[in-house]
């Protein structure tokens, strides 16, 4: 058979009876389950493109004997690392190969979301009651009362019962073919040869994600001969988890998934990278307002549109050559509690894109104003929605406070969305931060995808401009 | 009567006595009683093989199906196995043999030109990820987490226009793994991730690195320990570097300070992560990775080839295996020290350090990430105060830049060490001074935790007041 190496080279470095021997006790179930699926592979013509992941128990090793590639994973894990082969390579065939502790313990998470994602992936389940590995511990398949180093009087109801992976994998809508095996007699090793081969046929059709589960003989921890063992697997196991199909559904195969796309243009576009030059209309940077670093807060409540007016200066900012970030308060203010923003907006590089001490102060509700109005910076400006505000804080000397009332306006111009883009106005009226063509060519890029907003946002930004530079005010 | 149907030539059994672990599941099959208990020890083996009396033998095969060896019970072998067979070679025993492994090849990457462009403005999880898309990464598993999701959301959304893999796994566990399977494949791959979610990818990278499998992990770092809060921290900083989960691991770790270097470094991750054959983790604060800020793309874009080590699952690599699990001791001891090796060549070759100000500095501010931005407008003040200071600051947090480090301190009489953690960067910067046999200078700290962060103004005031401010 040439899927098996001809020397076990990777057992020993192959040496002697190594070369040629299985590191399985004698008459234990897994050298039987290996050699279905090294026929399987066999027959099915699939040797380069199969990669077969070996779990933690005693198939450890099974990439000592099968000459396909190979991946060894971390306990329970071998489906997620299946999803990381197939989809490196949906042309691969991919075979998880599985103890029960391994699957249905401490992998039961990854062996049911794999099952369930139904990507075209083989599982091989040797389920044997028992740990092998690491000494004959109690296995999640283990029967009631059945002896293990760690249920030595014997499993009882308080250490759970044992847990059926073939019909909770078939209760699933993501495989297309479960079936559970037994190799104790002829027939139903030809059986157990026929779903392995079966299975892995699934996969090479693209059809989807097939799980056999083969009840398997660990003489060695269940204390008995190979030949009790296989008895001991028809008499007390059977009752247990019954042999059969559990699931085989017929359906089409998945498509052909193409190669992914490494075209340039392509990467830039989806990015929003343009090499389209931005219009600019600032002479120099706005000095007058304190030095070449401009510390502004926006705060509001989550709905107030205060990140993406925020978002809008730092575009501003940047469009004009100069560098700016933006720090959004998160979290809380997705449920609905108060939201933030620090801009920055400097003549080379934003050093401290905190804002504990803004020039600036855009508030559209009474708490933000009151936290944040006392930290403003003399010489600074607070821009206020008079609309809902009318206690105002006592504030530094030399604060400038300019009461607008934003939602008014918003409302009447139809839209009390709009009230950020009249506060930009206002903000834009009151600091002169930057011209007005700057901050509406902003807002013109940032609703190039939702051209039929732009008049209605430029009314708002007017209006917010008149209500500061009107007479009165 | 029908003449009789003709009878198929079956081989009868063959058993070399050697390969036989007298199991006697052959025996049990056999209905012919054709194989009996055997008595004798072979000593090669110290097993007791089957006799086989092939008197009756109806040569239905029955017994070489119940055989659980690879090479045990075999069809006889014609012609008839001759007295010279070989242990080691079946081959010559079973007859021809089909297929030799194929040596594998390597398909170097190709570096391919981007189209000049305007400056993107763009948060900090979003440049990471633009980063690793330019990187040639077009397969990403995450599961969300706040202060890092961003980041995964813009590769759900522009991976399969890429036709690339963007799969939101079951648990952070399922996610390094399938790295593990994807890296393992020889493909670039990557996830967003922040500390409590980076704690339980930590087992899986010990398995990455102890099978030599790269990938590109994203920690946007948040408040902890346990659930804390979604806010920015720098309290990984000790568990990227001296911590990825069990045995002698490490992996290079950088840490971003700006939206710019979120997409920079996230794509240099990914040519480390393939030269090293090692994951590499990129560390960012909850602050960076919501901050927005310009960001320009680079020139060129790499498509990814495929190395000769990979397990991609086609005839060029079949040969190939990862795993991490070495048995013999020496041959354990064998690899720890060949990861050593590599350990040593990336301290030696990946230091990196962004140096502001420091040739001339008597007051050396030591800091990484948004507390670097914070501790970089606290030394442009100082200087207009006429204080020397100057800000040494690492990108790469392992290995240590302690080359860049050694000259300034004759200068320098004060280290000053601002982290948004209880110390965990100053551990870094004593175990690389001691390391390198540099006596260490006292070092003065400016900390904050639990998602406060160091201020400007703080770090002047430290500066000037020569106290220690610490939360
Ligand atoms: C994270 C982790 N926990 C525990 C172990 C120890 N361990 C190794 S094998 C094994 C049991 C494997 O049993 P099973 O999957 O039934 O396979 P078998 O040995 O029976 O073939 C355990 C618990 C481990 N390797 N990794
Ligand atoms: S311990 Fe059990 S499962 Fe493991 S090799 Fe031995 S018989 Fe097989
Ligand atoms: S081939 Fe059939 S009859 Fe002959 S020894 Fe094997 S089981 Fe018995
Ligand atoms: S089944 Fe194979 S290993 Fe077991 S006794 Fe028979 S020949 Fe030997």
């Amino acid at each position: 058979m040439s899927v098996f190496y001809e020397n076990f080279e990777r057992h020993s470095g192959g040496l002697g009876l190594k070369a040629h021997a299985t590191h399985y006790c004698p008459g234990c179930g897994h050298g039987l389950v290996h050699k279905y699926l090294a026929e399987a592979i066999e027959e099915l013509g699939i040797q380069d493109r199969t990669v077969a992941i070996s779990p933690v128990g005693c198939s450890v090793f099974l990439y000592y004997y099968f000459d396909v590639g190979n991946s060894q994973a971390a306990h329970g894990r071998a489906p997620a690392v299946a999803i990381g082969h197939k989809l490196a390579n949906p042309d691969s065939i991919v075979v998880s190969y599985q103890g029960d502790g391994d699957l249905a313990s401490i992998g039961l998470a990854e062996i049911v979301s794999t099952a369930q994602l139904g990507i075209p992936i083989t599982v091989i389940f040797v389920n044997n009651a028992i740990y092998g590995m690491t000494g004959g511990q109690m296995a999640p398949t283990t029967l009631m009362g059945q002896k293990s180093a760690t249920s030595p009087y014997g499993r009882t109801a308080a250490m759970g019962l044992p847990m059926k992976m073939a019909e909770l994998i078939a209760g699933l809508d993501g495989p297309v073919y479960v079936e559970r095996v037994a190799l104790y007699d002829a027939k139903q090793r030809i059986k157990a040869q026929k779903a392995i081969t079966k299975a892995m046929k699934l996969q090479v059709e693209n059809r989807g994600f097939a799980f056999v589960e083969v009840l398997a003989e660990c003489p060695t921890h269940l204390g008995m001969t190979p030949e009790e063992t296989e008895h001991w697997v028809k008499e007390s196991m059977l009752p247990v988890f019954p042999l059969g199909v559990k699931k085989d559904v017929v359906v089409e195969p998945h498509g052909a998934v193409p190669a992914p796309s490494f075209d340039a243009e392509r990467l830039v576009g989806l990015v929003g990278a343009s090499a389209e030059k931005p219009p600019r209309f600032m002479k120099g940077f706005p000095e007058h307002l304190g030095g070449k670093d401009v510390a502004l807060k926006l705060a509001g409540s989550g709905g107030d549109g205060a990140q993406t007016a925020a978002m809008l200066i730092a575009r501003a900012a940047i469009s004009e050559g100069f560098d700016a970030t933006h720090i959004p308060s998160y979290g809380p203010e997705s449920r609905g509690g108060t939201s933030y923003a620090d801009v920055h907006v400097a003549e080379d590089e934003v050093l401290s894109p905190a804002s504990p001490h803004p020039r600036i102060l855009v508030a559209f509700n009474a708490p933000s104003l009151a936290k944040f109005a006392p930290d403003v910076v003399p010489g600074g400006t607070i821009v206020y929605d008079s609309s809902v505000i009318h206690d105002v804080p006592k504030v530094a000397e030399g604060v400038r406070l300019v009461g607008v009332p934003l939602t008014e306006i918003a409302v009447d111009l139809g839209k009390a969305m709009v009230k950020n883009v009249v506060a930009l106005g206002a903000l834009c009226a009151a600091t002169g931060l930057f011209p007005e063509e700057t901050f509406k060519t902003a807002l013109r890029q940032a609703l190039k995808d939702k051209c039929a907003l732009i008049p209605l946002n430029e009314e708002a930004f007017a209006w917010g401009v008149k209500s500061v530079t009107a007479p009165g005010n | 009567m029908a003449s009789p149907a003709p009878v198929r030539e079956r081989p009868k059994p063959f058993l070399l006595d050697e390969f036989c672990k007298g199991c006697g599941r052959c025996i049990e099959a056999c209905a012919k009683n054709c194989i009996e208990v055997g008595h004798e020890i072979n000593p090669l083996t110290g097993l007791v093989p089957v006799v086989l009396n092939l008197d009756h033998c109806n040569a239905c095969g029955l017994c070489m199906d119940a055989c659980p060896e690879p090479y045990g019970l075999r069809p006889e072998a014609k012609p008839k196995a001759s007295e010279d067979f070989e242990l080691q070679d079946p081959a010559k025993l079973f007859g021809e043999r089909a297929s030799q492994r194929p040596k594998p090849v390597a398909i170097p990457p190709e570096i391919v030109p981007l189209p000049k462009t305007e400056p993107l403005v763009l948060k900090g999880n979003y440049a990471a990820a633009v980063g690793a898309l330019l990187a040639g990464c077009r397969h990403v598993y995450g599961y969300p987490i706040t202060p890092s999701t961003e980041g995964a959301e813009l590769m759900a959304k522009l991976q399969p226009k890429l036709d690339g893999v963007f799969l939101q796994a079951v648990s952070e566990v399922a996610t390094v793994n399938m790295m593990y399977g994807c890296g393992g494949a020889g493909l670039p791959c990557m996830t967003f991730t922040s500390s409590p979610g980076f704690s339980l990818m930590l087992e899986g990278i010990s398995y990455m690195i102890g099978s030599e499998v790269p990938g590109v992990f994203v920690n946007v770092m948040r408040g902890g320990p346990g659930l804390g809060n979604i806010a920015p921290e720098q309290a990984d900083v000790k568990l990227a570097c001296r911590g990825l989960g069990h045995g002698n691991t490490h992996a290079i770790t950088l840490a971003a300070s700006t939206p710019q270097e979120m997409l920079d470094l996230a794509r240099l991750s990914f040519e480390l992560s393939f030269k090293y054959r090692n994951p590499v983790i990129l560390l960012a604060d909850g602050y960076l990775g919501q901050m927005t800020g310009k960001v320009v793309l680079p020139e060129t874009m790499v498509k990814p080839g495929l190395p000769e080590w990979a397990v991609f699952g086609d005839a060029a690599h079949r040969g190939n295996l990862i795993s991490s699990i070495y048995l013999d001791e020496k041959d354990l001891e064998n690899f720890n020290v060949h990861l050593n090796e590599k350990y040593a060549r990336m301290q030696a070759a990946e230091q990196r350090a962004d140096l502001f100000l420091c040739d001339d500095a008597e007051v050396l501010v030591v800091s990484i990430g948004t507390p670097a931005r914070m501790a970089k407008g606290a030394v442009e003040a100082l200087r207009l105060q006429g204080v020397k200071a100057g800000l040494f600051r690492p990108v790469s947090v392992w290995p240590f830049p302690i080359d860049a480090l050694k000259p300034l301190l004759p200068k320098a009489r004060r280290i000053v060490v601002v982290e948004a953690s209880a110390g965990q960067l100053e551990d870094e910067l004593r175990l690389a001074l001691s390391h390198a046999g540099l006596a260490v200078p006292k070092i003065e700290s400016v900390r904050h935790m639990g998602g406060v962060l160091p201020q400007t103004g703080e770090v002047v005031k430290a500066v000037l007041s020569r106290e220690e401010v610490t939360a």
